[in-house]
């Protein structure tokens, strides 16, 4: 289970980075998942430069084939992040979507 | 004074089902201490390289589990820093010889990763990785493919360049009867395995694997000695979203540059390196950084064969089959890296043996290039 | 005079069409479309939740709204879909949107009409001076059994209002709401879907309760259909909104704009809000709205608004980010039933 603590300690750094566009800088589709995440995959992560210049890595969602193409603008969104434990805090936290 | 390897063995590479931690442990030490024509009384310190053996196993604290194990109740560490583990382990011990303070020591890297489901060895490797690496379900695949696709599209890279690096290393890997892999791969198979990360396939990575690596260092010369004239370590930020390039690892350049200064060498000097191709475009990516080829240029070149033996007139890359080839247990590659140098150097490599072996090279990452390794061998 | 402030709608991207969910069981899919009045219905992805979906109304509604977030004393959040059973939404949701902690939190829960419950507290929180702004949002990732009947129709999708007393864009002219134990459709606690009492959901419970609301508030306001431009009406599935809207006497056109269920179906609590949302979007300055949600258990919420000038500096901007409910019903990705059942974490 994610410690309460740590997800209450990481929400300031998710409220500021909700919200903001960028740009894809690279991408890959994670098709041998991590043991938290075999239900999602295949899934794209990609590097996205933000307007401010702030770099992050994240999942892409809501996205066609085409998204995944240098420079594609996108806009982060808050989404469930790991498959929480059937009793555990629910982790929130930052991915992209393209920009229609 | 001088820090010389004075013993190095390895063990087998590869699936050790029924082979445990400790007897890898003993294996590679007892010989690396035959090999040094010592007894294990004169070893004053052991340091252990690993990164998993919490994560997977429990067991923290294996500086005093293998001294235990060893029969040497000596100053013990275990030196962490991810797959750079191994290369940072012969670095403290380099440096606790340079202090004075012992004259010989042994530096065991072992890891131990068949015992756990894939999966599980996924998610502890993601360990050498950001929060927001592990926040976004990326994996060591996944973090070098968004690197070799950046790489592709600034140079020009083929997919089949990269595959040419594993083709290279499973052939030098067929000579080397401690490798995992004896299999000869063709470009059409690599580029026919199931993908992993786009664009990496599954034969552009390499595998999970058990195996352990010894070697005897000491400032007091002996028969067989090779001299250590560089151990040089550098850093960059964990996660790639924080790096200044990404079609370059700047902890290579930075940890190269430095020892080839303090070696009194140029990167032309180097006549066989063993570097860390976890994934092939690492190969390419070390090709550059290392300053061994121009940027933007190593993909041909590995390509045409100018790092294979039997072919370069140049420098002979991973003669050992590098991390694709021989294996890949995490904590254990940056000792065996050392461990092919020596062999080379003393011109013991047999099949593998690269002529004119002189000047020796190891390149030693941790996670996505946070952490790297540089030393250079003199014979 | 208190209203509404500002608004933000959201829906999440993917749909499936109810006649593929009918294939899949060997059903006639034409049918069942006739039947039950509705093409496609929306389709939450994997990683959202009534939160999630919250949030991205919430922000929508602040996209508008030129005051300080810390000015909302109240953020109430209604659902039948929270994702705790105990940790409240709508602190999360205050958290993110960065609401500071002097604000009342809670979360609502009335099958259907737990965001219009909201509301209708809210406004009364506003008028009474306790409030300078409050926060309402319905949201919803509503599930149905597999091969019940309500698999058809339960959606996900998510609506927030701003509620104050000035720069007012629809002006809040009355409301009244209707209540019994009525027990047409429930859950219990620990079990995964919800069960229901067939055609009992009819008569006794939908239109009782929504035209018990709307007869109460027509009287309240002396008004009858006719005299407005626009009426919304829950929507558990294509039929009973028009059925209902007739009998009111209200025309298809006075209903159409609202007939979300149509494209997306029933988004549960954020239904009758989404429709709100909608017809905001595209009514002029002076006209008059009708609405009456529905929320078994039973109850119904009713409300007249009227729009004023500054609605239109709202759509503005909606429109130009992209966020006009219709921007929302077009962006639309399909799935098919395999992959529906692991969007919504039954496979």
């Amino acid at each position: 289970m994610q410690s309460p603590v740590k997800i209450w300690r990481n929400q300031k750094n998710i409220a500021n980075l909700v919200g903001k566009t960028g740009k894809i800088l690279s991408w890959t589709i994670v098709r041998v998942p991590p043991g938290d995440f075999t239900d999602q995959a295949p899934y794209p992560v990609v590097l996205v430069e933000l307007e401010s210049g702030k770099r992050v890595t994240c999942q892409l969602v809501d996205y066609e084939e085409s998204n995944l193409a240098f420079g594609q603008s996108v806009v982060t969104i808050i989404r469930r992040v790991t498959h929480p434990d059937s009793d555990g805090v629910i982790p929130y936290g930052i991915k992209a979507k393209p920009l229609v | 004074m001088k820090i010389y390897v004075n013993g190095a063995v390895t063990t087998q590479f590869g699936e050790l089902w029924g082979v445990s931690p400790r007897s890898l442990a003993r294996g590679s030490v007892e010989s690396a201490l035959k090999d040094a024509g010592i007894e294990s009384g004169q070893v004053e310190a052991l340091f252990v390289g690993n990164m998993l053996s919490g994560m997977l196993g429990g067991q923290e604290h294996l500086g005093a589990f293998f001294a235990e194990e060893l029969g040497l109740s000596v100053p013990a560490f275990k030196v962490e820093g991810a797959c750079a583990s191994g290369g940072l382990a012969l670095h403290n011990a380099v440096n606790s010889l340079l202090s004075g303070q012992y004259a010989t020591v042994a530096v065991l890297g072992i890891e131990k990763m068949t015992d756990h489901k894939p999966e599980d060895v996924a998610t502890a490797l993601m360990g050498a990785g950001s929060e927001e690496e592990r926040s976004a379900g990326a994996t060591f695949p996944g973090l070098y493919a968004m690197l070799a696709r950046m790489h592709i599209q600034e140079f020009g890279t083929t997919e089949e360049q990269l595959a040419a690096v594993a083709v290279k290393n499973h052939y030098h890997a067929s000579l080397n009867p401690n490798a995992q892999f004896h299999n000869l791969l063709t470009v059409e198979q690599v580029m026919g395995s199931s993908k992993v990360a786009d664009p990496l396939k599954l034969l552009d990575c390499s595998p999970i694997s058990d195996g352990a690596a010894a070697v005897i260092l000491s400032s007091k010369k002996a028969k067989g000695s090779v001299e250590i004239a560089a151990s040089v370590v550098a850093t960059d930020s964990l996660g790639l979203a924080q790096r200044t390039h990404l079609t370059q690892l700047t902890s290579t350049q930075k940890a190269a540059q430095k020892a080839y200064h303090i070696a009194g060498i140029r990167a032309d000097d180097v006549r066989v390196a063993e570097v860390h191709d976890c994934f092939t475009i690492a190969e390419v990516l070390a090709m550059e950084d290392l300053g061994f080829f121009p940027r933007g240029e190593a993909a041909v070149a590995i390509e045409k064969g100018e790092t294979r033996l039997g072919v370069s007139t140049r420098v002979v890359v991973n003669p050992s089959g590098g991390l694709k080839g021989c294996g890949h247990p995490v904590g254990a590659t940056g000792v065996k890296q050392v461990v092919e140098l020596v062999e080379q150097l003393r011109g013991s490599a047999g099949k593998r043996q690269v002529d004119n072996a002189t000047i020796g090279l190891s390149h030693n990452v941790g996670g996505s290039g946070a952490t790297a390794v540089v030393h250079i061998l003199k014979k | 005079m208190i209203g509404i402030v500002s608004y933000g709608s959201y829906i999440p991207r993917c749909r499936i069409p109810i006649a593929d969910i009918a294939r899949a069981w060997k059903k006639d899919g034409e049918e069942v479309v006739r039947s039950l009045g509705l093409t496609d219905k929306s389709v939450p992805a994997f990683d959202e939740d009534a939160a999630t979906i919250a949030i991205e109304a919430a922000l929508s509604c602040f996209t508008p709204f030129h005051g300080d977030p810390t000015d909302v004393d109240v953020l109430f959040v209604g659902s039948e879909s929270h994702p705790y059973a105990v940790n409240p939404t709508s602190t999360i949701v205050g958290e993110l949107l960065g609401l500071g902690n002097t604000y009342l939190a809670a979360d609502l829960e009335f099958a259907c009409k737990a965001g219009t419950a909201a509301m209708q507290a809210i406004a009364g929180l506003v008028a009474a001076g306790h409030a300078k702004y409050g926060l309402a949002i319905g949201a919803d990732t509503a599930q149905g059994k597999p091969h019940d009947f309500l698999e058809y129709t339960a959606a996900a999708g998510g609506a927030a209002f701003l509620l104050g007393s000035e720069h007012v864009a629809a002006r809040l002219l009355g409301d009244t709401s209707y209540s019994s134990d009525t027990p047409d459709f429930w859950r219990r606690d620990g079990m995964r879907y919800p069960s229901h009492a067939g055609r009992f959901t009819g008569e006794p419970a939908y239109y009782s309760h929504v035209l018990g609301a709307a007869g109460r508030l027509l009287e309240m306001t002396g008004t009858t259909a006719s005299d407005y431009d626009y009426c919304i009406f829950h929507m558990p599935n294509g039929k009973f909104p028009r059925e209902v809207a007739k009998r009111l006497g209200f025309s298809r056109e006075q209903l159409q704009p609202s007939l979300l269920v149509d494209h997306i179906g029933n988004a549960y609590s954020a239904t009758t809000m989404l429709a709100l949302a909608a017809v905001l979007d595209i009514a002029r300055p002076n006209q008059k709205i009708f609405m009456v949600s529905y929320g078994s258990g039973a109850g119904s919420d009713a409300f007249v608004w009227e729009t004023t000038s500054e609605l239109k500096k709202i759509q503005q901007v909606r429109a130009k980010n992209t966020l006009l409910v219709a921007d929302a019903i077009r962006n639309k990705a399909y799935v098919d039933y395999v992959q529906f059942l692991k969007l919504t974490h039954k496979l």
